[in-house]
């Protein structure tokens, strides 16, 4: 895994000619990414607007999206790794065979009319949703499109972006990193920071049942998680920070109510491209923002005695 | 009924973070949007002021916030491997008190990317 190479969106509407979303529906998902970022809008280098760029699609089915589309590419479902790697056989020149590409639902003509119009774009992109990264393959497709967009600089200008889904999840990407190291998934359990996707992601410790509390603010994953999951958010004590009353405060011991995020409690959220924004509240709401009961509990946590082991107890091997 | 308008409002809803939204509210309901698209509407509209839930619940019941946030402290303080997850529709300030309280705590932070 070698990284990201990427930008702002900012420069996918002024520069972009080439524009492949891969796993993803913007026109249901991210309804504006069209027409206020990418393929619609007319830019510094690109005044014909739409009519000088190119858009592919690729997905396992055909959706709202592929209306939009230049050229749709149906991908067999969980068969996107071998695509992206026959991919980048093709940009290195390298023989490919048919009927492993024909496994994938495509054809080797098809591919091979895609690397010739990435090798000949100005500027190209790739954005990639969900249906890459959270199918067969996961986190390795994900960094293969990465790698993918990388290699392509031997040839032009190439970047990648993931297309965030919640409004500030990149923003918790990008607090994690400079605050831990880490983007996601990281244990603080020894009092320094370890990652390790599988085995300390949220899901993974939930379905084998290995945390003993949980503290849930902007999200609800007693609606979404696999049901060994959830059983393991009503077995430990569950806390929970919502502006509703929800799924997962429901099976929670402890559930507050904040005030929403954007509408009445001001901060700043990050773009997809990891442009930070401020919010700009506009409703007085009667709960208290998530920030400060957090604050709150830290507060009240820091009346208790530390959570470390005492030295003596180490010593004597109980631990 | 006095209308506010407000320019330029930032949505949360999806990743595109539109920072371009004209939002008109009577102080308590936003009851018109220009330039959102439809989910970032809703979003919205169907956010209001009013106080439509107890301010908090501890194993169903209503409570005080002061008797939660004591609840949740001595829950996460009596825990050996807590869980800190979400993160993603709150503010980066939120995140960054959340990382403080895992710290504190000795617990698996993580947002909806894991997934």
């Amino acid at each position: 895994m070698g990284g990201k190479v990427s930008c702002t969106l900012g420069e996918v509407k002024n520069r972009a000619d080439f524009i492949l979303y891969w796993g993803g529906n913007p026109a249901e998902c991210h309804p504006r990414h069209f027409t206020k970022y990418t393929i619609m809008q007319k830019g510094k280098f690109l005044p014909e607007g739409r009519k000088g760029r190119t858009m592919v699609l690729v997905d396992i089915r055909e959706t709202m999206s592929v209306k939009a589309a230049d050229i749709f590419l149906q991908v067999r479902p969980g068969k996107d790794f071998e695509v992206v790697t026959a991919l980048r056989a093709l940009v290195k020149g390298n023989r490919v065979d048919t009927a492993l590409v024909e496994e994938t639902g495509l054809k080797l003509e098809q591919l091979q009319d895609l690397v010739d119009r990435m090798k000949r774009c100005k500027f190209g992109v790739i954005f990639f949703g969900m249906g890459l990264s959270m199918t067969r393959g996961k986190h390795m497709n994900s960094a293969a499109v990465l790698t993918l967009a990388a290699e392509m600089n031997a040839f032009t200008k190439f970047v990648a972006m993931p297309m965030r889904g919640h409004g500030n999840v990149a923003g918790a990407d990008m607090v994690l990193r400079w605050t831990t190291g880490y983007p996601f998934g990281v244990n603080l359990c020894r009092g320094f920071p370890r990652f390790n996707p599988g085995e300390f992601s949220t899901v993974d410790l939930l379905v084998r049942g290995d945390i003993d509390a949980a503290f849930v603010l902007g999200a609800d994953p007693g609606a979404t998680m696999p049901q060994p999951g959830i059983d393991t958010l009503a077995r430990v004590p569950t806390i929970v920070l919502d502006p509703k009353v929800t799924h997962t405060s429901k099976l929670a011991r402890v559930h507050i109510t904040t005030s929403v995020t954007g509408i009445s409690s001001p901060g700043t959220a990050y773009r997809m491209d990891e442009v930070p924004l401020p919010l700009r509240p506009v409703l007085k709401s009667p709960y208290p923002s998530d920030e400060e009961v957090v604050r709150r509990i830290i507060a009240a946590v820091d009346k208790k005695s530390a959570w470390l082991p005492k030295p003596a107890t180490m010593a004597s091997g109980v631990m | 009924m006095t209308v506010t308008i407000t320019q330029n409002a930032t949505c949360t809803f999806c990743g595109c973070v539109c920072d371009d939204i004209e939002l008109h509210d009577d102080g308590v309901k936003i009851i018109k949007t220009k330039a959102a698209c439809s989910l970032g509407a809703s979003w919205f509209v169907n956010h209001t002021a009013e106080k439509l839930y107890p301010d908090a619940l501890i194993d169903g019941k209503e409570a005080s916030v002061d008797d939660a946030v004591e609840a949740a402290a001595e829950y996460l303080h009596r825990a050996n491997m807590p869980l800190v997850y979400g993160l993603s529709n709150v503010t980066c300030e939120a995140q960054r008190e959340a990382v403080s309280l895992a710290e504190k705590i000795g617990a698996v932070i993580d947002s909806h990317t894991s997934l």
